[in-house]
């Protein structure tokens, strides 16, 4: 993965090649353009000014651009939580391109993955784009800066509110680019989500991911024709939901997986069941089984709504083995990543609500508290309102740590030190 | 579905406390013999268990002995953890403002234990959740553990669901009901001897105060009486609050007695508070505990406005909910004999529950009917009011 672009949408309207002096103190360094020859004076200085130029259809090789979400929350104007924009849980529904990338990275591990998604507003929020931005760099992305209509005329004319918002956004920008090592940080995960992703199965499999990140669990991506038994290595749990069974040999390395301890939880597509009835088997919805060292949970029916199935996985492998806890993080989202030498945990964070008082509304938590499983001798917390990070105090427990961070707005990380 | 419970014992407990007058009435009556028993009160500062356990041990003593209660008794332990285990208040940890404290929880598991229990089953219908109750813990960040190993034989019990029971079980409500004949609990709530509600010492956005009387509002199962109850049957996997029974939007799963009274006012400040009152007198409780160790005053939870972290150090317990949250309201710096219209009533627009207890004959709010026993109140008296009032602003002059 190269992350050395940061591309933007070059908005049509800006026909004038003196418009790309607003690109000199950034770090945009491509530019996706119409095929229009409105723009032909642009597109020649911009490469006089060593920016990449290309169009939509045709980005370079090593890309791949998805078609993604703007991220953030449906709300109701009151804030109440119990409305139809909801989750099943009465929280806020969530749209979030993470899944989604991270998908696209590991069954295209050499390509580089941007995201196209517009502002869904006529007039989006300087928070907003900092969050578009943060969604798509949190899992390794690159979010194809998208400007709206109004706010183009605005910054065309010259407006410094508007001004001040490309400030605002070319900033959030800067800081992700000045961290693509952090792309090369290992996911922790407790469970794996083993499947193909396509087909019968690209439901199932892709709204799971979406909905373990919502529950707050570190996943990992396994695609079936790249599993090997090294993809299993320190997850407590593997899920398969797919329609039908896997190959004998994939069945070989989960059921080892399973004995060394792991755990397995499966639909009932699965196919012949493993091991021995457990002794203790009160679940609604999953029958149990002993493995080895370890346990297979067996649907008792198809697995056709990935809600259950994700939040049933994460009550199956249990909040004990929690990698990130938070407490008043409202809606979010978390990535926990180790540095290749390890001496470095990372926990990028993106709070798409927040509830106060009993009202949800977009925006970062007031007084949030995180909890990251590990030893640690040091803290650091990075947002996109400093150049520099500053340190946290930690409460120290038997084998993690505790964090009360500041107010934060919609991104932030956590450097610790081991 | 439901077995209807025999109810011969609590009736004739309840009659021989109270005249026999209400038992032949269908309708509650303003009981001057209501029951009044001693309460205890000491004042404990921490949760250390060095300064705890010898709290809890002398109140359980001044009421007569906690053998005496829960030897070789399966005792039934309702908790309290109200909201999201997600949803502190600032960065303090759940238990040390409107959760109960799992040092408290532990201490008197413990000592429950040592005093004979055969079985201590902790229940509680954690928010949103059908999941086993370790799991809400967890999240909080207590260790589920530390619970189990406090004494022999514990175990926890989600009651928001069937659990580990195969059907409901009806509780009818002896006086009739203010708000509903009867209602369908889980199992555990008849599978005891002996019924604990432990509760904290907090005050309540909806209803005035939350004590060892509004804990019970939680016997209720979200299956059949929440906002994603089932229509026909229970959910078993209802999501969200009680907002079924807070606003009478609609009624429980049909397989469950419906309201007395669909006309009946729908606001909040009016049903909950019956409600509490049926379902303390379907399920008594015979061991009341309140945490005032460290506490919330201005309201129940996190999502309440004007809220503020408090630590009166103080512990209450009683074998008389009504007599014991009345005693709790006066350690508060609030008077249990006003109504709506003033503290702690006022803001809450909402009926006293303890009023309504006491018309129903399930105990008095008379405090100079009950004996205090251990540290007077007014050595224990922490004005909840005052505590949330706003830091008056420094002079100019």
């Amino acid at each position: 993965m190269d992350l050395k672009w940061t591309p933007m949408r070059w908005p049509t309207d800006w026909q004038d090649p003196s418009a790309l002096a607003l690109l000199k103190p950034t770090c945009v360094n491509y530019l996706v353009v119409e095929k229009t020859p409105v723009l032909d004076a642009v597109v020649a200085q911009a490469k006089t000014n060593g920016i990449e130029v290309g169009e939509a259809a045709a980005p370079p090789a090593e890309v791949t651009i998805l078609q993604g979400e703007w991220p953030g929350v449906k709300l109701s104007p009151s804030g109440a939580k119990d409305v139809a924009s909801a989750g099943p849980t009465g929280a806020p529904w969530v749209d979030s391109n993470g899944w989604k990338i991270r998908l696209t990275a590991a069954i295209q591990p050499d390509k580089t993955i941007w995201v196209y998604a517009a502002p869904k507003e006529s007039q989006a929020s300087r928070e907003s784009y900092r969050m578009a931005l943060a969604d798509a760099g949190v899992s390794g992305g690159r979010w194809i800066i998208s400007l709206d209509k109004h706010l183009v005329a605005a910054i065309g004319a010259g407006n410094p509110d508007a001004l001040q918002t490309w400030d605002t956004i070319s900033r959030a920008a800067g800081f992700m680019a000045s961290h693509t090592s952090w792309s090369n940080y290992t996911p922790q995960a407790v469970v794996g989500v083993l499947s193909d992703f396509t087909g019968p199965n690209e439901l199932n499999g892709t709204e799971t991911l979406n909905l373990l990140a919502r529950a707050n669990e570190q996943y990992q991506i396994i695609p079936k024709n790249k599993a090997s038994v090294s993809s299993f290595q320190g997850l407590r749990a593997v899920l398969y939901a797919d329609a039908d069974p896997p190959t004998a040999d994939l069945k070989k390395e989960v059921i080892a997986f399973v004995e060394e301890g792991g755990m397995l939880i499966a639909g009932p597509n699965w196919g012949a069941l493993p091991g021995r009835p457990a002794k203790y088997d009160d679940h609604p919805r999953y029958a149990s089984r002993l493995l080895g060292k370890g346990k297979v949970q067996i649907a008792k029916a198809d697995v056709d709504d990935p809600y259950v199935f994700a939040n049933d996985a994460v009550i199956l492998v249990s909040h004990r083995h929690d990698l990130v806890r938070f407490w008043n993080g409202g809606a979010l989202e978390s990535f926990l990543t180790v540095s290749p030498d390890r001496t470095r945990t990372l926990l990028q964070m993106i709070f798409f609500a927040r509830e106060l008082n009993g009202r949800v509304s977009a925006g970062g938590p007031e007084a949030a508290s995180v909890r990251v499983v590990g030893r640690y001798r040091r803290a650091k917390l990075w947002t996109l309102d400093q150049s520099s990070p500053i340190d946290v105090q930690m409460d120290f427990e038997k084998d993690a740590v505790e964090l009360h961070l500041p107010p934060i707005s919609e991104y932030a990380a956590v450097e610790l030190e081991v | 579905m439901g077995e209807d419970c025999t109810r011969r014992r609590w009736l004739l407990r309840t009659a021989a406390a109270a005249s026999g007058a209400y038992l032949g009435s269908a309708r509650p009556v303003r009981a001057a013999s209501a029951p009044a028993t001693p309460v205890a009160v000491a004042k404990c500062k921490t949760y250390a268990a060095a300064e705890l356990l010898p709290a809890l041990n002398q109140m359980f003593d001044q009421l007569g002995g906690l053998a005496r209660i829960v030897r070789g008794k399966t005792v039934a332990l309702k908790i309290n953890l109200t909201g999201s285990p997600t949803y502190r208040v600032g960065y303090l940890p759940l238990g040390d403002t409107h959760y109960t404290n799992p040092h408290m929880l532990a201490a008197t598991v413990h000592l429950i234990g040592r005093a004979g229990a055969r079985r201590i089953r902790i229940l509680e219908s954690p928010w949103s959740s059908s999941d086993p109750v370790e799991e809400s813990l967890l999240q909080a960040n207590w260790e589920p553990r530390d619970i189990l190993n406090a004494a022999a034989n514990v175990e926890f019990e989600n009651t928001n669901c069937l659990g580990r029971g195969n059907k409901y079980v009806r509780f009818k409500v002896p006086f009739g009901g203010y708000m509903f004949p009867a209602y369908d609990l889980n199992h555990s709530y008849l599978d005891c001897d002996v019924f604990v509600s432990m509760a904290k010492l907090k005050e309540h956005e909806t209803v005035g105060v939350t004590l060892s009387m509004k804990n019970c509002f939680g016997l209720a199962p979200c299956s059949i009486y929440g906002s994603n109850a089932g229509v026909d049957e229970p959910n078993e996997q209802a999501k969200g609050g009680r907002g079924l029974l807070h606003g009478g939007n609609r009624q429980p799963a049909k397989s469950s007695p419906p309201e007395l009274d669909p006309k009946s006012p729908r606001w909040p400040g009016y049903r909950v508070p019956r409600i509490v009152v049926d379902l303390v007198a379907a399920r008594p409780v015979d061991l009341a505990i309140v945490d005032g160790i460290r506490a919330l005053a201005g309201g129940e939870g996190p999502w309440a406005p004007g809220i503020k972290p408090v630590r009166p150090g103080v512990l209450v317990a009683g074998t008389n909910p009504v007599n014991t949250d009345a005693v709790c309201m006066s350690i508060m710096g609030l008077d249990p004999m006003t109504d709506r219209g003033t503290p702690p009533f006022k803001k809450s627009n909402s009926d006293n529950m303890l009023r309504l207890a006491e018309d129903a004959g399930l105990g008095t709010r008379d405090l100079k009917r009950i004996e205090v026993i251990g540290t007077p109140v007014k050595d224990a008296l922490f004005n909840y009011a005052a505590a949330c009032e706003p830091a008056p602003r420094p002079s100019n002059a």
